[in-house]
């Protein structure tokens, strides 16, 4: 069982480090996009030592970290389920004596991991491009961050589900892209959201892989913030997790029923 | 029709990179790796012939039909389609020929097959009532109307080539080139293509060009053939003086209590040896055919 | 001229079979549209969430940007739908695609251009003109014939400066070099940096976006003087910057296409 998953994230790692064209490509948008969002935090903030409690620099190594964040656990599995779905491959991935779930998770876990091997040229850059200094806090960091991980492959997984109904999830993990990085601050971050919007983004689970780990590094969370962040976050992950393992209960006995 | 003399395609490509930066450095450096897949071939086809175009994979078939028909600039030698360089006049010379590919079909996928056809049609400028009259004349030779309306997509292989036919002669080009046209298909299937290239041949007087490595599409269809391996031509001429002048000694099989054993039919095979040696229940005699022939060839 | 209207027409009936083959599949259009909206939607959520707080970006309004951003994207989206099909042209060459195409009587890009619809870029154009006409109103630019004839051609402009980078690099796919991630970097960069005044970014960086990859002549340029920041004379002439290196980049075009090598067998 650990074997074959452990199988499953090597592919996913040897997946990432295949298409290097793209990781090259990935890499230059994400220079690009750390560099432009500099120029025009910098640009704004003129000269204002502060705005909305945040300094320029502590701004920046925010939106530094949170695209690292972001770029490290892209979800690569709502694209292979929906090819495999298509292709109706998925039917292997079934019959695996391993759950489909734990495969697509070890899947992402290998490819995350590709990531990061890849990324590590890149961060010099982008450090140097944005900036950043240590951390007084990189215990909750990584805390946060790791949970949040969890929730970003809880939503991936849920939308790998949805294409045993709808079939296609190409234009639905694209979507799914766009709301997620937007809501999780990866290019402004949440307090500087107006009103309703704010409230949102404060709501939905988003924030975990982007803002709060990020607003932590740079301590714009105090003590007891972090506390209550870190307790929302665990529910999440449990209300998550059961609304999943419902969902493929349903998921599976259609396929089973159906044949696809 | 077809003149071809000297031609020879040598195909450089830029060295490609793999690894980081792989892609830059294949465009920044000016490294090319050489290989010639026609080396020298000459040939010329009249109007209204049916010739065979024949090699191994790899042999350069598909690289001289490609500068027959002006998707491919040769590197040497010359060529010539009805009297133009197809590669200098490509637009006059897609006029005049049609292409099938087996592999690949040059219908819109989604689409009924009847749209296809009407945008083929339009494409090589078919005035209205001609195309009503080419369309009426494909549909009864190759039985389109079954399946006029079915989406491509939907079609049976065999059904698929019958309109890939349909598409390339529908202008009523005075040549067609076939790639594979057979690959894949059923007994009747191959049948029905194989009547349909007879038929345009004799009526309309069509030159044809068939690359395959289906022989029994070669002995129905062609009197000529033309051999190719590693980009040279190794023979050119009938089939029958083809088997004649290569052709393997016949075979005397002889069928015993103790299993089969072949022999060739030479000078010195003598009968007593064989009764001696057999107890013989039945003899045949083995013709040697186009497919022994040129396996003799290939390997040589 | 026969030839150019022949082409046209033809252009016209290929691209029309293509769209009614994309529309069988009428969820897939509809999401594409959508998500083309949305995914620049978003793009500028940024841009308005950013100016909630700061009243200027570089000396320019909310209204004022909000203008750019759609006068960008309109030209995007004018360049990338009739172009969309060349995203794939890897694709065309290696399956040989390409071949059939050539054996066609009618000019190969035309063709290139009917094999796909590009349905997100309906997405684009349609949040590009909303934006345009809102923006436009809100920023009080005073819309003279003038005024509205050079917007038109400066979108035009725009367009054919996108298309020509994305025209020249595609052209290199058809001697077998993998530019696909390379272009995909370059429309990036089109789309992140064109969207804010370049004076934002000053520097190497607004130089090389002026003349080395001239984002500013999309839609920063033509804004200035829509929005009457930039009265150079010459201003008035950057549409013509982008029928220039269109023409350019189609004589690259027609150059690889010489050198094309099909697919080896």
């Amino acid at each position: 069982m650990i074997r074959s998953l452990r199988g499953m994230a090597r592919i996913g790692l040897r997946f990432q480090l295949a298409y290097r064209s793209e990781v090259i490509m990935t890499s230059l948008t994400l220079i690009a996009q750390v560099f432009l969002l500099r120029m025009v935090w910098t640009s704004v903030y003129g000269q204002r030592q502060h705005a909305m409690g945040l300094t320029l620099e502590a701004l920046l190594a925010y939106l530094t970290l949170a695209n690292l964040q972001t770029f490290a656990t892209m979800p690569i599995i709502t694209r292979i389920a929906h090819f495999r779905i298509r292709t109706g491959t998925v039917f292997f991935d079934l019959a695996r004596p391993v759950g489909y779930l734990p495969q697509m998770a070890a899947f992402q876990v290998g490819h995350t991991a590709g990531a990061l091997l890849l990324l590590a040229p890149v961060v010099p850059v982008v450090l140097l491009v944005g900036s950043i200094t240590p951390t007084a806090h990189a215990l909750p960091y990584v805390v946060t961050l790791a949970l949040g991980y969890v929730v970003g492959m809880l939503m991936a997984l849920l939308i790998c589900l949805i294409g045993f109904w709808t079939m296609e999830t190409g234009a639905i993990s694209l979507l799914y892209r766009l709301v997620s990085q937007f809501f999780a601050g990866t290019m402004v971050p949440l307090t500087f959201f107006p009103g309703a919007l704010r409230t949102l983004a404060e709501a939905l689970p988003f924030k975990y892989m982007g803002y709060v780990p990020a607003a932590i590094y740079v301590g714009r969370l105090s003590g007891a913030e972090i506390a209550r962040a870190l307790l929302v976050e665990i529910a999440w992950i449990a209300a998550l997790g059961a609304l999943l393992w419902a969902l493929w209960r349903v998921a599976h006995r259609r396929v089973v029923i159906n044949g696809g | 029709m077809i003149r071809v003399e000297r031609l020879t395609k040598v195909f450089r490509r830029p060295r490609t990179f793999t690894g980081p930066l792989g892609a830059v450095r294949t465009l920044l450096t000016r490294q090319y790796d050489e290989r010639t897949a026609v080396d020298d071939v000459s040939f010329d086809i009249a109007e209204g012939e049916v010739v065979g175009y024949l090699g191994p994979n790899g042999a350069g078939k598909s690289t001289t039909v490609k500068m027959l028909t002006g998707i491919l600039t040769p590197t040497g030698g010359l060529v010539e389609v009805a009297g133009r360089v197809p590669w200098r006049e490509r637009n006059a010379n897609a006029r005049a020929v049609g292409v099938v590919f087996g592999q690949r079909s040059q219908l819109w996928w989604d689409l009924p097959l009847i749209e296809s056809l009407r945008l083929v049609g339009d494409l090589y400028d078919v005035p209205a009532a001609r195309f009503t009259w080419s369309l009426k004349r494909m549909r009864d030779l190759l039985g389109l109307d079954d399946f006029l309306d079915t989406p491509v997509r939907q079609l049976s292989l065999g059904q698929r080539m019958r309109g890939d036919l349909a598409a390339a002669m529908l202008y009523e080009p005075p040549i067609l080139y076939l790639d594979e046209p057979t690959v894949g298909l059923d007994v009747l299937a191959k049948q029905a293509v194989r009547e349909f290239i007879v038929d345009t041949n004799r009526t309309g007087r069509t030159t044809v060009l068939l690359t395959t490595h289906d022989l029994a599409d070669v002995e129905a269809l062609c009197k000529r053939i033309i051999l190719i391996d590693k980009g040279r031509v190794l023979y050119d001429g009938g089939i029958d003086a083809l088997v004649s002048a290569y052709a393997p000694p016949r075979r005397l099989v002889v069928h015993a209590d103790d299993g089969s054993h072949a022999y060739e039919l030479t000078e010195g095979l003598e009968v007593p040896d064989l009764l001696a040696a057999h107890t013989i229940r039945d003899l045949s005699i083995e013709e040697p055919d186009l497919e022994s022939v040129i396996k003799r060839i290939y390997a040589a | 001229m026969a030839e150019l209207t022949r082409a046209l027409r033809l252009y016209w009936r290929l691209q029309r079979a293509t769209m009614r083959g994309a529309m069988q599949y009428r969820l897939n259009a509809v999401i594409g549209v959508l998500t083309g909206a949305v995914y620049q939607g978003s793009g500028f959520a940024f841009i308005w969430v950013i100016m909630h707080t700061f009243p200027a970006m570089a000396g320019w309004s909310l209204p004022q940007i909000a203008f750019l951003y759609g006068l960008r994207l309109t030209a995007h989206a004018l360049c990338m739908l009739p172009l969309s099909s060349l995203i794939g042209i890897d694709w065309l060459v290696r399956e040989g695609e390409f071949d059939r195409i050539l054996l066609r009587p009618l000019n190969p890009l035309l063709q290139v251009m009917t094999k796909r619809m590009g349905v997100g870029q309906l997405g684009d154009l349609l949040v590009g003109v909303v934006l345009l006409g809102i923006a436009g109103g809100a920023a009080g630019v005073p819309w003279t014939p003038g005024l509205v004839v050079f917007c038109a051609i400066a979108v035009v402009g725009g367009a054919l400066v996108e298309a020509a980078f994305f025209l020249a690099l595609s052209s290199l796919s058809l001697r077998m070099l993998d530019t696909f991630a390379l272009r995909v970097f370059v429309d990036d960069v089109f789309s992140r940096f064109g969207s804010y005044p370049m004076s934002v970014f000053g520097g190497v960086t607004q130089w090389l976006l002026t003349y080395v990859l001239p984002v500013a002549f999309v839609a920063y340029v033509p804004a200035s003087v829509i929005l009457g920041k930039m009265v150079m004379p010459l201003a008035y002439a950057s549409p013509l910057l982008g029928v220039a290196l269109f023409a350019v980049a189609y004589r690259i075009w027609a150059r690889q296409l010489r050198h094309y090598q099909s697919v080896g067998t």
